[in-house]
């Protein structure tokens, strides 16, 4: 092996120029393979720890009939069932000893009704008890204009983004009551119409859904926030406290009274709405009339503002989803599993998926950015592989009458073989080498540059809004073992032709 | 059957002068040679290098193959050389079929059996005077490295190029850079050594030398030599010599 690498090394120092492009290609493609790893698992982790830590925890459960997991970015229209059966749940998470906490929240389109008859605005809306989220997210948000909402107290805190969406949308420009236009968080549109602003400090939300009755109700406006991350993203989803979000939503709010329903109505409210002949074709169907179930239809009188809840347990109504934080050193696939053998043992009717699977494409962009560069990186490299091959067979023909004659005075095949690929290693370990060592150190560096930006695709590629790559061992580990497979795919080829040079092929030359 | 047409025991009817000195030492056959036939594809036809050839030659010899351009001289120094593989018959060598052998026994004869001088001094050019008068015995690692460096030192010595020892081949004239290929000929301590025409791209005088020097190695060593020429001048210094023509031998 001394002999052999002693002959490579010369061989690399006598052919400077053939060396010289072979390291740099390999230099470059080590490179951008490093900073390429490095960016996304920079977003992979900047998306984990902004999503995790800010906005849907580890696993997020949601309710049985949902046919999609992807529960956060679902089309308008579609709505989420609802958890009726929450303390139900509740009581199952307290026992399962992974879990580190749970938050049960709303979360719904509703339409903003125009009420001088213009278009209509949206609301991708987030219900919550504030206390309970505040907990569970304590940093995730800031307060640009107002206030936060106080305990058990109604209304509704819009994101910088989703106001500029409403002005947008319906020509209103929402501020918190008691409060007045703030000029420098206009939006340029807004600010270009400063002076026929359309102000208003509260609005009417009607809850989209497709299953139940929903109502219109009109909330003040508490505060304007701003996301402490991913705010572009985030942004469209206003916070809703939950008493409201239920009433709007049409579900049975917790500081509603009981209502008795008699088996027969169980039975009807239980039934497929679409199925009429199961509704009307048996003689079971006799409803006896209480007058407070809510299976009025939609209303189109506007409810006044709801009073606040008070000390009704809040727990007592209905959500859509429950996010679950899992305890440290609990892997995601190990705790996914664990809760839903424990959620489909206890039949609660609910499943619960990952963070990645309920963020819908936000989750799987990661993936699939990853995915789009590894094919961007692997076509480079098969330029790059071309080339390196090219130039290696050139060389090893160059080398016909030295490599016969090695052959000549008793050298296998092998012998060639292994001195061509030691050269290609050494080059592959010194130019490659220093490929990774750059590409590490960019990677370390550029966090410090705070790069941001609040454009949402960029916000998307940086996993955030500062651009912060990120390279672990296995990512170090991964750059190292594709250069070596490219250093081992490289010189298969040129060995190859190296190893068919016969001694006659140095004579014949000659 | 073609054998009538050619000589036979070589040694024995060749006019070498080393021939009868042979005889007398009852010298064994260092290389047999049996109906030996090479055929080369040239497009649409065959070339015939060598057509049914008897050859013995015995152990210690100092042979030179004589006869003009494409008579077969390197070639028949090729398939004895185990460069060049026979279309036919039976090649032995220190009493080794080598027609037989595949690609990694061949090579391994070549390597401890076969020593080569070639006409233009391929040398490793990568590695210096030491380097490669060594490559061969590392090859084989059947010795150690002060084992290796000591005998690799002693033939450089032997022929004369102890000063130049850490010289690359650039570094080297022609006449130095086939001492050195001689050297590491012989390193191995190879039961023959085949040189292809070895003066060929030398002066007169330096190839004289290099000459002088083959046949004292082949005396000290107690190597057979076996080189090629068509050079009238360089066959005084051959003890025997068989000449070719069209890929026969014939009576000289």
């Amino acid at each position: 092996m001394e002999l052999i690498l002693k002959i490579a090394w010369r061989n690399i120092l006598r052919h400077k120029g053939k060396s010289l492009i072979i390291g740099v290609i390999l230099f470059l493609g080590s490179l951008l393979m490093t900073v390429g790893n490095g960016v996304i698992s920079g977003m992979d982790h900047g998306l984990e720890r902004n999503i995790v830590n800010g906005f849907l925890g580890d696993l997020v459960i949601i309710p049985g009939k949902e046919k999609s997991d992807n529960v956060l970015f679902k089309m308008y229209g579609e709505s989420i069932d609802k958890i009726a059966n929450y303390k139900d749940i509740k009581k199952l998470l307290q026992k399962e000893d992974y879990i580190a906490g749970f938050l049960p929240i709303g979360r719904n389109v509703a339409m903003i009704l125009n009420e001088e008859e213009g278009d209509p605005g949206y609301a991708m809306l987030l219900g919550v008890d504030f206390d309970q989220y505040r907990r569970f997210f304590p940093n995730n948000f800031e307060s640009v204009e107002g206030r936060l909402l106080a305990k058990g107290e109604s209304g509704i805190l819009i994101p910088l983004k989703h106001r500029e969406d409403v002005y947008d949308q319906m020509n209103v420009w929402l501020i918190p009551e008691g409060s007045a236009v703030t000029d420098k968080n206009l939006s340029d549109d807004a600010r270009k119409n400063r002076k026929y602003l359309n102000v208003k400090h509260d609005a009417v939300f009607m809850g989209m859904s497709d299953v139940y009755s929903s109502s219109d109700i009109r909330l003040p406006v508490r505060g304007i926030i701003r996301y402490n991350a991913l705010n572009t993203i985030w942004g469209h989803f206003s916070i809703m406290d939950i008493e409201s979000y239920r009433r709007c939503l049409g579900y049975f709010a917790a500081s509603e009274s009981a209502v008795k329903v008699t088996k027969e109505k169980k039975k009807l409210l239980e039934m497929d709405s679409s199925n009429l002949d199961a509704m009307f074709g048996t003689t079971d169907f006799v409803v006896a009339d209480t007058g407070k179930a809510d299976i009025s239809g939609i209303s189109f009188k506007r409810k006044e503002i709801p009073k606040t809840s008070g000390d009704v347990d809040l727990e007592d109504g209905a959500y859509n989803l429950i996010l679950v934080r899992l305890k440290d050193r609990v892997s995601l696939n190990r705790g996914l599993s664990k809760l839903n053998r424990s959620l489909a043992s206890a039949n609660l009717g609910v499943r619960a998926t990952t963070w990645k699977k309920a963020s819908g494409f936000i989750g799987s962009m990661a993936t699939l950015i990853k995915g789009a560069l590894f094919v961007f990186v692997m076509f480079l490299f098969l330029v790059a592989i071309i080339i390196i091959v090219n130039t290696l067979t050139m060389a090893a023909l160059e080398r016909t009458t030295e490599i016969g004659m090695m052959r000549a005075v008793g050298a296998q095949k092998g012998f060639i073989g292994r001195m061509f690929l030691g050269e290609t290693a050494i080059l592959s370990g010194l130019f490659g080498g220093l490929g990774v060592l750059i590409g590490v150190i960019a990677v370390k560096i550029t966090p410090l540059l705070r790069i941001t930006s609040d454009n949402d695709l960029v916000q998307l590629l940086f996993g955030g809004d500062t651009f912060m790559p990120y390279l672990s061992l296995g990512d170090i580990a991964v750059v190292l073992f594709e250069l070596l497979l490219v250093t081992f795919i490289t010189v298969i080829y040129p060995v190859k032709v190296s190893r068919g040079i016969t001694p006659l092929d140095a004579i014949s030359r000659d | 059957m073609m054998r009538d047409t050619i000589v036979g025991r070589i040694p024995n009817m060749t006019s070498g002068r080393g021939a009868r000195s042979r005889r007398k030492g009852d010298a064994k056959n260092i290389i047999e040679i049996r109906n030996l036939v090479k055929d080369y594809p040239l497009g649409s036809t065959t070339v015939h290098a060598l057509r049914r050839m008897d050859l013995d030659i015995q152990e210690g010899d100092f042979l030179s193959i004589v006869g003009p351009s494409g008579s077969g001289k390197t070639t028949l120094l090729n398939v004895i050389g185990c460069i060049d593989h026979a279309t036919d018959g039976s090649v032995k060598v220190g009493g080794t079929e080598i027609t037989t052998l595949d690609d990694r026994q061949i090579t391994d004869m070549r390597l401890h059996r076969i020593g080569f001088i070639f006409q233009t001094f391929n040398l490793i050019p990568v590695l210096d005077v030491r380097e490669n008068v060594e490559f061969p015995l590392l090859l084989m690692k059947t010795m150690s490295k002060t084992e290796v460096r000591t005998r690799a030192e002693k033939l450089i010595d032997e022929v004369g190029l102890t000063e130049f020892v850490d010289h690359r081949p650039a570094e080297l004239s022609g006449g130095q850079r086939q001492r050195v290929a001689i050297a590491r000929a012989l390193v191995t301590n190879p039961d023959i050594v085949l040189a292809d025409e070895p003066t060929a791209n030398l002066d007169s005088v330096t190839g004289a030398q290099i000459l002088d020097l083959m046949r004292t190695m082949n005396k000290i060593e107690k190597t057979t030599f076996i080189f090629s020429t068509h050079d009238a001048n360089v066959l005084k210094y051959a003890r025997d010599i068989i000449k070719i023509k069209d890929g026969q031998i014939v009576k000289g």
